[in-house]
């Protein structure tokens, strides 16, 4: 495995793989944090010349954390399809980029590819990847999947209704919740964060907005983003849940630190088989984000773009319904400005969906980062382009309980009308049907949540 | 701690029957760890409810309290209770039997054999409301744009509580139950009441003790007296249907959008049809003559509402007593536990506007004017004279808060010098705060009781029990008159 | 008992026949009555508190209490229950498929109020007011403090020797307060908790040390002034994120005994704290109890029960 090289006249010669991946990152707050990031741009550039050379057995067989020390890893390695790596493990990472680029690789013959790498090849290839490469190759992968309807197809950008409230008052959220609905959002979940993580309060919201979609017959999904633990608490007293939500870390430590472990993971997964009350066969819903192995120290010296990927390795082992990464909620320490917002969204969104995953943004920031509403309108556009499966819909972009900003629910209708996208077909059906949409556009009583009264 | 489960009972002693039920409130945590605690009844679980009972009296009207009193006892012990383990709750005394000498008497015996729980007493309008409760239309009314009535019938009184939007915003009770008159071998009439007379005579109708009454005459009366009603609570006509009407009229239009009728009359309309005077008098009343003609008036849909079954019918009352007339104040309360429980509190309201919170001296004028108030109303007693309920503070800053408590405390010491205890209920959550600046001046004289996040109106009643894991205070609002411009 | 009793029946029957003998007669509310009595006997024997200025106006911005935007809804009034159940912004209507100029503009507003928190400084007439006198960290500049938290755990030398000099050693309870991500939570709201603060620890008989102001604080910084201090109990005032609802939010961390490598879960967190989140004045009272419950159970965090 070569480590070194020379650029504009200057050798560097990197100690391991880990430093590698760490240098060859795009410049990030997160990484000068930990103390890995490369020194300038000439030495970036060093790592990503040294890194597009290696091939990608030099990948596996020098894991940055390996199987034996994390269930990670495991999962990651248990995963692989060996005669499919094989075919490829001497290609290298700028081969592989190159492949995953050209027109020979449709979205079969990526998806196919992709059963043959490990999250840290995809995390590679990312390095080496412009913000247009990451846009041009996620665009050619769709994942659909179903869980109550279907989303994920060509055309559709989907969105997750957010309606949470500070005080997680039932009445409050469903003002949320009939706003976003008379806005055309909420095709791929309306999904709450509780401020209580409670079974009694988890079941509140799962009843209420189940009465909702009952009595509208609306064609989605629910989901209260509690803890794991809570929610299978709930769903054991009977409440009605379509999705199951974790959020994920790309290390088992990490995953200690949200008090969750692979064993966890499996169990909730059978619960959901056996008492789900959803059509399937999807039912997860993950969330991840860069930098949170770092916030709980448990990135073992490893680059937040590739301990991210990881979580994606982990999550392809339960065929979620929906994944997304909350791109800017962790704060200026580890993405400082839109820039690193932006191409951090750009990033998750490939790997995710180089994954085989189902990946949505939650396009955000919060308030001490040096990010505003226009980046978000960036990234959103760019990801959209990109063919990100939802978004999340939030009033007026501010988000009264977690309180960060996303995308709005008119920024969602924007994303839509510029670039002809429609809500999922079953959802855009019920918008006819209620109302609210035809062909694709909204109508005049789009907007109005007292519709739903 | 994150949850805990009280028992709270219920008892109905109405004109006609008497039933009580055992219930179990759960209290959870409905705060995140991060905030102040708050904790709300988050499940009501019916544990027993018992047979429904004739009400045993004396005479006419008044209630024989050692037959309820045997009655309660069976029932504890069938349940299998324990009287002290009953830590919340409400005893209703409905109907005609509302009198001093029976309340007096049913208290005394209640408090001796149905554990120490908070008694409510009699009240036509808390009861109308209950009954709503326990018939399940202030739940209906959440999920409507209009308005739900339930209008619950008994033996001596109909009353009635219209809901909108899950809040109850008026009642009315009217001279309207089965036991209104009285039979005996089939057709003879025994008892008129009084209190219908003057209606008799303004609809033309007669109908007299001692006479002996046909199917056909009876049918008349009890179609008029149902139709009145229905006229009164659909705002058809107000005038002749009035004269059925107890207590304070209605204020205001209230287009009914759904209607129930519970209680035992509404639990005597899905009854077999009445076809004979035998029919009639089964229970030596004509109660299932009014539940029959009710029943018609349903199905021939002359009046522009929606009728709806109740979930409870004879029991509504009962059930709304035992298991929806607790509430629980904010967590974060001034008490001294072992001045709790208290009982039968009348509320004083002292209403802020902002105006007068921003001037020192318009504070010290409206404390001074409504503790003249409660001089005049109340007698002196070394105990408490009556709560006094704050509202319209919105915001509490630190300096304004100093002036409230040092307001409230020269002045409750001027007015009520041998009270012993003062209790203040805030409707924001500011009763720590302000209680511990109450007890930082009066430093035990009087003690301070001070909580909050319960609304109260002029004219209610209030209950404290004791509390639970500290802090958590279970409260019985009674309300005895209802706010106009609810 | 019995007595008792007899008097409660008799006061509720009463009650009861007086208003049976109203008959619908309107009730005169004691606001009525409340009124006449105040012209008819003014000020009896005790002397109201000097009228001083208007309580003060809070300088912070106009909060985006929704007003609906929505020309023709289909139920108006259901529209403002809506609005009055959320503090999100809803009912704003749209033009195409964009926010009107007005909600726009709000939202600019507002997160413009955040910034200033962030980068905002606090004012010192507040801390003069409590005579809390100034450390700093590491941190160094706000960038930087932003980018690395671990710089805003640790105070500089020179404010170690400054604690060490006036402040009391080994108190039972020590209050810190600092700025945190918004300056603006201390300015609004230190004048409110700080004092009900001192009134709850009064109560309950608690000893206070000296209290002080560190700039450009994290909330670990508790454990480097715990190892200075050795305080039985630590509470840090501190401005949390801000976010566009409040940008003047704060939160009080609670520490039993604070030293180096204490992790999250032991401490006790209430936050929230601002005008229209956890009452300022009852946060302070609380806090006094959360206090009182450590050195009772000589415990924080997971560990402490409420």
């Amino acid at each position: 495995m070569n480590t070194k090289t020379t650029v504009l006249g200057q050798t560097y010669q990197f100690r391991d793989l880990k430093e590698i991946f760490a240098k060859a990152n795009e410049d990030k707050s997160g990484d000068q944090l930990a103390g890995i990031a490369a020194s300038d741009s000439r030495e970036r550039v060093a790592a990503k010349q040294v890194l597009a050379d290696l091939t990608l057995a030099d990948i596996r067989n020098n894991p940055m954390l390996p199987p034996e020390e994390d269930e990670v890893s495991r999962v990651i390695e248990e995963g692989i399809n060996e005669k499919i790596y094989n075919e490829i493990k001497n290609w290298s990472v700028a081969e592989l980029r190159e492949y995953i680029l050209s027109h020979e690789a449709g979205e079969s013959e990526i998806k196919r590819i992709s059963r043959g790498l490990t999250s840290e090849m995809i995390a590679a290839t990312a390095k080496l990847m412009s913000n247009l490469d990451l846009i041009t190759a996620a665009a050619k992968i769709r994942v659909v999947t179903h869980c109550n309807t279907a989303i994920g197809q060509q055309g559709v950008l989907a969105s997750r209704v957010q309606p949470n409230h500070p005080s997680d008052s039932v009445q409050g959220i469903k003002a949320s919740l009939y706003e976003g609905l008379s806005y055309g959002i909420g095709d791929a979940v309306i999904g709450i964060n509780p401020v209580i993580d409670t079974a009694d309060s988890v079941k509140d919201i799962l009843n209420m907005t189940k009465e909702v979609m009952d009595k509208w017959a609306i064609p989605t999904q629910n989901c209260v983003l509690a803890h794991v633990t809570t929610q299978m608490r709930a769903i054991r007293q009977g409440a009605p849940a379509d999705l199951i939500f974790q959020s994920l870390a790309g290390s088992e430590k990490g995953n200690k630190a949200f008090g969750i472990d692979v064993k966890l993971l499996d169990e909730a997964d059978e619960l959901m088989r056996k008492e789900g009350t959803s059509y399937g066969p999807n039912f997860w819903y993950f969330e991840t984000g860069q930098g949170s192995e770092l916030s709980s120290e448990a990135h073992f010296g490893i680059d937040q773009v590739t301990m991210e990927a990881r979580c994606y390795g982990l999550a392809r082992k339960y065929n979620p319904f929906i994944v997304n990464t909350v791109v800017g909620f962790i704060g200026p320490e580890y993405l400082y400005d839109s820039r690193q917002v932006i191409r951090a969204g750009l990033e998750d969104h490939y790997m995710g969906k180089m994954h085989g995953l189902p990946m949505g943004c939650d396009v955000c920031y919060t308030n001490h980062m040096k990010v505003d509403q226009n980046d978000m309108d960036n990234l959103g556009i760019l990801l959209s382009a990109a063919g990100v499966n939802f978004v999340i819909g939030v009033a007026m972009a501010d988000d009264v309980m977690l309180n960060y900003q996303s995308t709005s629910f008119h920024d969602i209708a924007a994303f839509r009308e510029v670039l002809g996208l429609r809500p999922a077909p079953a959802f855009e059906k019920w918008l006819e049907k209620i109302g609210i949409m035809e062909n694709g556009k909204l109508t005049p009583i789009a907007g109005d949540p007292t519709i739903f009264m | 701690m994150d949850e805990q489960w009280i028992q709270s009972v219920g008892i109905d002693v109405g004109t006609s029957t008497t039933k009580m039920i055992v219930s179990r409130l759960r209290l959870g945590r409905m705060s995140s760890t991060f905030s102040l605690p708050r904790y709300q009844i988050v499940e009501r679980q019916l544990l027993y409810a018992s047979q429904v009972h004739s009400t045993p009296l004396l005479g006419f009207d008044e209630i024989d309290a050692e037959g309820i009193g045997a009655i309660l006892q069976a029932e504890y012990e069938k349940a299998q209770i324990s009287l002290s383990s009953i830590k919340s709750g409400a005893v209703i005394i409905t109907g005609e039997t509302a009198s001093k000498k029976n309340a007096q008497h049913i208290v005394h015996l209640l408090a001796e054999r149905s554990g120490d729980f908070v008694v409510a007493t009699a009240g036509a309008d808390l009861e109308g409301v209950l009954a709503g409760k326990g018939a399940g239309a202030e739940k209906r009314s959440q999920a409507l744009q209009g308005t739900v009535v339930n209008v619950d019938i008994g033996g001596g009184t109909a009353n009635a509580a219209y809901f909108q939007r899950g809040r109850a915003i008026a009642t009315v009770t009217f001279h309207v139950g089965g036991r209104l008159i009285r039979l005996e071998r089939e057709d003879v009439v025994t008892y008129v009441s009084p209190n219908i007379q003057e209606w008799l005579k303004a609809k033309g109708l007669h109908i007299a003790v001692g006479q002996r009454v046909g199917l056909a005459e009876l049918t008349e009366v009890a179609t008029q007296m149902a139709r009145s009603m229905l006229d009164y609570l659909t705002g058809k006509e107000r005038h002749v249907s009035g004269l059925l009407v107890t207590g304070p009229h209605l204020r205001g239009e209230f287009p009914v959008e759904e209607l129930t009728v519970s209680g035992g009359v509404g639990q005597l309309m899905t009854g077999p049809p009445v076809r004979s005077m035998a029919d009639v008098s089964r229970y030596g009343d004509f109660g299932p003559l009014l539940g029959y003609v009710l029943q018609q008036e349903r199905e021939r849909g002359s009046y522009p509402v929606r009728w709806l079954d109740p979930e409870q019918t004879v029991r509504a009352t009962v059930i709304g007593a035992g298991m929806q007339s607790t509430e629980i104040s904010g967590s974060t309360v001034h008490i001294k536990p072992e001045l709790l429980p208290i009982k039968n509190i009348p509320i004083l309201k002292l209403e802020f506007t902002e105006e007068q919170l921003a001037d020192p001296a318009r504070i010290h004028q409206e404390v001074a004017a409504i503790y003249q108030l409660g001089e005049r109303l109340f007698d002196k007693t070394t105990g408490i004279p009556f709560a006094l309920a704050i509202s319209g503070v919105g915001y509490c800053s630190y300096a304004l808060l100093q002036t409230i408590a040092q307001e409230l405390a020269d002045q409750y010491r001027h007015y009520f010098a041998e009270s012993r205890t003062m209790v203040v209920i805030c409707e924001t959550d500011m009763a720590k705060a302000l209680g511990q600046g109450l007890a930082l001046r009066c430093k035990g004289e009087p003690e301070i009781i001070c909580i909050d996040q319960v609304r109260v109106e002029y004219g209610d009643y209030i209950d404290l029990g004791e509390p639970i894991s500290g802090t958590i205070i279970p409260v019985v609002v009674k309300t005895l008159a209802f706010d106009e411009k609810a | 008992m019995e007595q008792q009793l007899d008097f409660l029946v008799d006061k509720v029957v009463a009650e009861l026949q007086k208003k049976l003998a109203e008959l619908g007669e309107k009730t005169s509310g004691p606001k009525a009555e409340a009124a006449v009595e105040g012209k008819a006997a003014p000020q009896q024997g005790i002397a109201p508190v000097t009228a001083t200025k208007p309580q003060e106006t809070h300088s912070a911005p106009a909060e985006p209490k929704g007003t609906a935007l929505i020309p023709n809804p289909k139920w108006k009034e259901g529209l403002d229950e809506l609005l009055a159940s959320t503090p999100a912004r809803i009912g704003v209507w749209r033009t195409g498929v964009r926010p009107l100029t007005k909600t726009m503009l709000q939202l600019r507003r507002d997160h413009a109020a955040a910034v200033d928190a962030v980068y905002g400084e606090v004012s010192q007439e507040v801390l003069d007011q409590f005579s809390l006198f100034t450390v700093e960290t590491q941190y160094d500049n706000t960038e930087n403090y932003l980018k690395r938290p671990d710089m805003g755990r640790v105070l500089t030398e020179e404010s170690v020797r400054l604690i060490q000099e006036r402040c009391q050693k080994r108190p039972q309870v020590q209050i810190v307060v600092s700025d945190g991500l918004s300056a603006s939570a201390v300015d609004a709201n230190l004048k409110d908790v700080l004092p009900s603060l001192m009134d709850s620890l009064k109560s309950y008989g608690l000893s206070c040390g000296t209290p002080f102001f560190v700039k450009g604080g994290r909330v670990a910084s508790m454990d480097h002034i715990g190892e200075i201090l050795e305080p039985e109990v630590l509470v840090l005032l501190i401005g949390e994120r801000p976010g566009l609802v409040t940008a003047h939010s704060m939160s009080a961390y609670m520490c039993y005994r604070p030293r180096k490598g204490m992790v999250e879960s032991e401490r006790t967190v209430i936050s929230n704290i601002h005008r229209q989140g956890t009452s300022p004045i009852e946060a302070g009272a609380h806090i006094g109890t959360i206090l009182a419950k450590m050195l009772e159970q000589k415990a924080s965090g997971v560990k402490l029960v409420l």
